[in-house]
C-alpha cells in the first residue's frame, strides 16, 4: 500500500499540489486510521490531510479521480466494485508472483502466452501493474517517452516469448490457423491495453509538466525576448511575483507596529501598583511611509521591453502604498491617477499609447520630473528609473538627476540592457550612473524578483 | 495498524454526524471526517470557509457531542503570550508582599549583612513564582484540564506571525514551555479547532501540522436540513422557498453573501411575522436582514421578484 501513497503523492506533487514529507507520514497515518473500505471516506479523509488551501483541495479532487480510475478488471477478479479495492489486492498479489516466480517480475512465457490465450482479463491486469512498477512507469515526464515506456512494458511481460511464438505458428500454418489469428489479436488488445495505461500515467504525472517547465524558462528568458504570445503567462508571472511581495510586505510592516516605552502613561497607569512597574504601555510610533517616484522609459529603444517595464511598475503602485509613477520618451507625464483606476492590462496600452514610441530625450524627461516632483522629494524617497539611458547623443538630463539625488534618500536605476551593452554608443549610463546610488541590470523575472524585495524591504 | 479500528471508521463517522445533528448542527460528511481524524489521528483541525457557515459552531457543537468544557481563544492583532498562555498574579503577588512586610523582618531577624539576608530570600523565593500565583489563560487553561477540552482558536488570521509561531510547539506536543515552572504537558489531549476567515494566508508550518477543513456554503438540501433543525416552526413549502432563495441570491455579485447563520436569522423573523409565504413585497422589506450593506440591498432591487418568482416555483 506504501507505493501506491507514495506513488499518488507524486502524482499529487505533478499536479503542483504541495505535499511535505511530514504530510504524507500523516496520510499513512490516516490510512491506518480509515482503512480502504470506502472510496469517499478516503477521499474526503485524504483531502483534509493532504491538500490545504482551496485550489489545492480542487486539484487533489481531480487527481485523485484520475489515479483511483481503474476500470474493473474483467473476469476472476470483477466482484469487487471496489477501485481501490481492487487496485490494493492487484498490489498484494503481484507481490506475491514476485516471491514466487523468485526472478524480479518477469512472469514466465507460459504465463503471459496463457493469459493472452485464455483471455484472463485478471492475470493480465495483474502482469501489466507489475510490469508498471518494474520499469517505474510514474517516471514518465514529456510524451516522447510514451514509446519507450510502452515498449519496455511488454518487454518486461515477456512480448518476445509471444513474438517467437506467433512466428512459430506463422511458419506452420496449415495446423495452427486459428490459433495464429487469436494470438495475434490477443497481441494487438495487449498493446492497446498496455498504452492505455501508459496514456493514463502521462495525465497523471505530467499533466502539470508543461507549464512548470514553461514558467520557469520564462522567469529566467531575458525580458527582450519574450514573445507576444507569452505576454499573458508573464503577467501572471509578475502578478504572483507582486502578490508574494505585498505579503512579506504586510508581514514586515507589522512588526514595525511595536514602539517605545511610553513613560508617563506607564508610570499612570501603575499608580494602582504603588507606584511600581508592573504593566508597561508602548508608544505605537506612526511608520515612516515610504514614498517611491517611479520613472519609466517608454520610448522607441527599449519598446520591446516597454510593455514588461510598465507591468512592473504597475505591481509597483500595488505594493507599495505611496507610489507616483511616470511615463516618458521625451516629455514626462505622471500615470498614477490612471494605474489605480484601470486594471493592468489598459493601463498599459493607455500608457504606452499617450507617451511611447518616441524618440528618447533624457535631458527634457529629467527636466520635467524635477519640476514635477522635486519640491515632493524628501529624505524618504526612493526614486526608481527604468530605462537604458539612451539620449539619442542628447543631453542625458545627468545634472537634474543630480539635483533630485541630492535631496532623495537613494536613486536605483534598473537597465534592462546587459551590462556589457552600457556605454556603448548613444548609451549615457556612465554620466548618469553617477547621480544614482545603484545600478542594476533588470534584465529578466529573476532580476525584478531580487530589485522589488530589496525596494519594499529597504524602502520601510 | 488494528483491523478492528479500521472497520468502524465508517460506522464512527455516521455515529459523529448522527451525534451532531442531535445536538442541533447539521454537518456534511467532511466535517464529521475531519472530527473523526482529529480524535484518532491526536491532530488540530483547521477550519476554513466564509464567514457564517458554522466554524466556530462546529467547536461548540464537539465539545457538547464529546462532554467536555469549550475554551475559546478569540485572536486579535497584538495578541500575545501573557493573553493567551498565561500571566502572572501581579495584583495579588503585589499584595502578598505588602501583607507579608512585617513577617519580612521577622524573617531577617538575626541576618548579619547583606548577604545573608539574600541568601535567607532565596529559601523563599519560588513561592512567590508558582501555580498559586499563575493565571491560566486560555491554551494553558486546555492543557491543565482533568477530562481534557475543545480549545477554539478563533479567527487565527487576525493574529499576528509571531503569535502563529509560538502555536506551533503547543499544536505539535500538546505541551508549552513555562520558563518559571518548566514544561507543562497536556493531561489530556484537547481536540483543538483553529478557524481562519483567510484575511491573510496561514503558514505553511502551521498548516502541516494541522488538518485542513474547508466549509463551503451548504448545498440546498444541507441548508433545508439546516434551517429545520435551528427553525422547527417553519413550513416546508416555506422552508424551501426561503432556500431557494437564498441560494440564489449567492450567485449574485454580491460585496456580502448572505451566509447559514444569516439564513437562520431570515427563517426566524418569517416564523416572527406568522408569513405563509414569500412575496416581493416582503422580501424587500426584511431584506436587511439577509444583506448587511446598503449597495447590496439597492443592487439586488431589481431582481427581487424575478429572484422571489423564481423561489416560489422551485416549492
Amino acid at each position: 500500500m506504501t507505493q501506491i501513497l507514495s506513488d499518488f503523492i507524486l502524482a499529487l506533487r505533478a499536479a503542483d499540489v504541495r505535499v511535505s514529507t511530514a504530510e504524507s507520514i500523516d496520510a499513512a497515518a490516516t490510512l491506518d486510521v480509515i482503512g480502504f473500505e470506502q472510496r469517499d471516506v478516503v477521499k474526503e479523509a485524504l483531502s483534509q490531510v493532504l491538500a490545504k488551501t482551496d485550489e489545492d483541495k480542487t486539484r487533489f479532487r481531480q487527481c485523485f479521480d484520475r489515479f483511483f480510475a481503474f476500470e474493473h478488471v474483467e473476469g476472476t477478479l470483477s466482484e469487487s466494485n471496489n477501485p481501490i479495492e481492487s487496485v490494493s489486492k492487484n498490489a498484494d498479489n503481484s507481490g506475491e508472483d514476485k516471491s514466487e516466480l523468485g526472478y524480479i517480475g518477469t512472469p514466465t512465457d507460459k504465463g503471459l502466452l496463457s493469459a493472452l490465450g485464455d483471455a484472463d482479463a485478471g492475470a493480465l491486469q495483474q502482469a501489466i501493474a507489475t510490469a508498471a512498477r518494474n520499469v517505474r512507469l510514474p517516471n514518465i515526464r514529456i510524451f516522447t517517452q510514451r514509446g519507450m515506456y510502452i515498449r519496455r512494458m511488454l518487454e518486461d511481460m515477456g512480448i518476445d516469448e509471444v513474438d517467437d511464438k506467433i512466428f512459430e505458428l506463422a511458419r506452420s500454418e496449415k495446423t495452427y490457423g486459428k490459433e495464429l489469428q487469436q494470438l495475434r489479436e490477443a497481441k494487438a488488445r495487449l498493446f492497446e491495453l498496455v498504452s492505455e495505461v501508459v496514456d493514463r500515467q502521462m495525465l497523471l504525472y505530467t499533466a502539470n509538466a508543461w507549464p512548470q517547465l514553461r514558467e520557469e524558462i520564462l522567469h529566467k528568458t531575458p525580458l527582450a525576448r519574450i514573445e507576444a504570445r507569452d505576454f499573458k503567462i508573464m503577467q501572471e508571472l509578475v502578478y504572483k511575483l507582486a502578490k508574494r511581495l505585498v505579503a512579506m510586505h504586510a508581514r514586515r510592516r507589522r512588526v514595525s507596529r511595536r514602539g517605545h516605552l511610553d513613560v508617563r502613561r506607564t508610570i499612570r497607569r501603575n499608580i494602582k501598583y504603588d507606584g511600581l512597574l508592573f504593566e508597561t504601555v508602548w508608544k505605537k510610533i506612526r511608520i515612516e511611509r515610504p514614498k517611491v517616484v517611479a520613472v519609466c522609459d517608454v520610448s522607441g529603444s527599449v519598446e520591446n521591453v516597454a510593455g514588461f517595464l510598465l507591468l512592473f511598475l504597475y505591481s509597483i503602485t500595488e505594493i507599495i502604498p505611496k507610489v507616483r509613477a511616470f511615463a516618458f520618451s521625451s516629455r514626462l507625464g505622471e500615470v498614477t491617477e490612471m494605474f489605480n483606476r484601470l486594471p493592468v492590462a489598459e493601463a498599459v496600452a493607455q500608457t504606452l499609447h499617450d507617451y511611447g514610441h518616441g524618440s528618447t530625450d533624457y535631458g527634457s524627461a529629467m527636466a520635467d520630473l524635477e519640476q514635477l516632483t522635486l519640491e515632493d522629494i524628501d529624505h524618504r524617497t526612493t526614486v526608481l528609473v527604468l530605462g537604458d539611458a539612451r539620449s539619442n547623443y542628447g543631453d542625458p538630463g545627468d545634472h537634474a538627476l543630480r539635483r533630485i539625488h541630492e535631496r532623495a534618500r537613494r536613486v536605483l536605476w534598473l537597465n534592462p540592457e546587459p551590462k556589457s551593452f552600457w556605454n556603448t554608443g548613444d548609451s549615457a549610463m556612465r554620466k548618469l550612473a553617477v547621480a544614482c546610488d545603484r545600478v542594476e541590470p533588470c534584465r529578466s523575472l529573476r532580476h525584478l524578483e531580487r530589485i522589488v524585495g530589496e525596494i519594499a524591504r529597504t524602502a520601510l | 495498524m488494528n483491523p478492528k479500528n479500521k472497520k468502524d471508521a465508517a460506522g464512527h463517522i455516521a455515529d459523529i454526524r448522527e451525534g451532531f445533528s442531535s445536538s442541533g448542527y447539521i454537518a456534511s460528511k467532511s466535517i464529521a471526517t475531519a472530527v473523526y481524524l482529529a480524535k484518532a489521528l491526536r491532530k488540530p483541525v483547521l477550519v476554513e470557509g466564509p464567514p457564517g457557515v458554522g466554524k466556530t459552531e462546529l467547536a461548540n457543537a464537539t465539545s457538547s457531542l464529546l462532554d467536555k468544557p469549550l475554551i475559546r481563544l478569540q485572536c486579535y492583532e497584538g495578541l500575545d503570550e501573557a493573553k493567551a498562555l498565561y500571566e502572572w498574579k501581579y495584583g495579588k503577588q503585589l499584595l502578598y508582599t505588602q501583607v507579608l512586610k512585617e513577617k519580612l523582618s521577622d524573617l531577617m531577624a538575626g541576618a548579619k549583612g547583606l548577604r545573608q539576608s539574600i541568601e535567607r530570600l532565596h529559601e523563599f523565593d519560588d513561592t512567590f513564582f508558582n501555580e498559586e500565583f499563575l493565571e491560566p489563560r486560555p491554551l494553558l487553561k486546555a492543557l491543565w484540564a482533568d477530562r481534557g477540552a475543545i480549545l477554539l482558536i478563533d479567527e487565527i488570521d487576525k493574529s499576528d506571525q509571531e503569535f502563529e509561531a509560538f502555536l506551533l510547539e503547543l499544536l505539535q506536543d500538546y505541551q508549552i514551555s513555562i520558563p518559571e515552572i518548566g514544561t507543562v504537558k497536556a493531561k489530556t489531549t484537547p481536540v483543538v479547532f483553529l478557524t481562519s476567515n483567510n484575511t491573510r494566508e496561514i503558514g505553511d508550518a502551521l498548516k502541516r501540522r494541522c488538518i485542513h477543513l474547508y466549509i463551503p456554503f451548504p448545498d440546498s438540501k444541507l441548508e433545508q436540513r439546516i434551517i429545520e433543525s435551528r427553525v422547527p416552526d417553519l413550513e416546508t413549502s416555506l422552508r424551501l422557498q426561503l432556500v431557494t432563495f437564498v441560494q440564489n441570491l449567492r450567485e449574485l455579485d454580491l460585496k456580502k453573501v448572505p451566509a447559514v447563520s444569516e439564513t437562520i436569522d431570515w427563517a426566524r423573523t418569517l416564523v416572527l411575522l406568522h408569513i405563509k409565504e414569500l412575496d416581493t413585497e416582503l422580501v424587500r422589506s426584511t431584506l436587511n436582514v439577509l444583506l448587511k450593506f446598503q449597495d447590496d440591498i439597492e443592487n439586488v432591487d431589481a431582481e427581487l421578484s424575478s429572484l422571489t418568482r423564481k423561489a416560489i416555483k422551485a416549492a
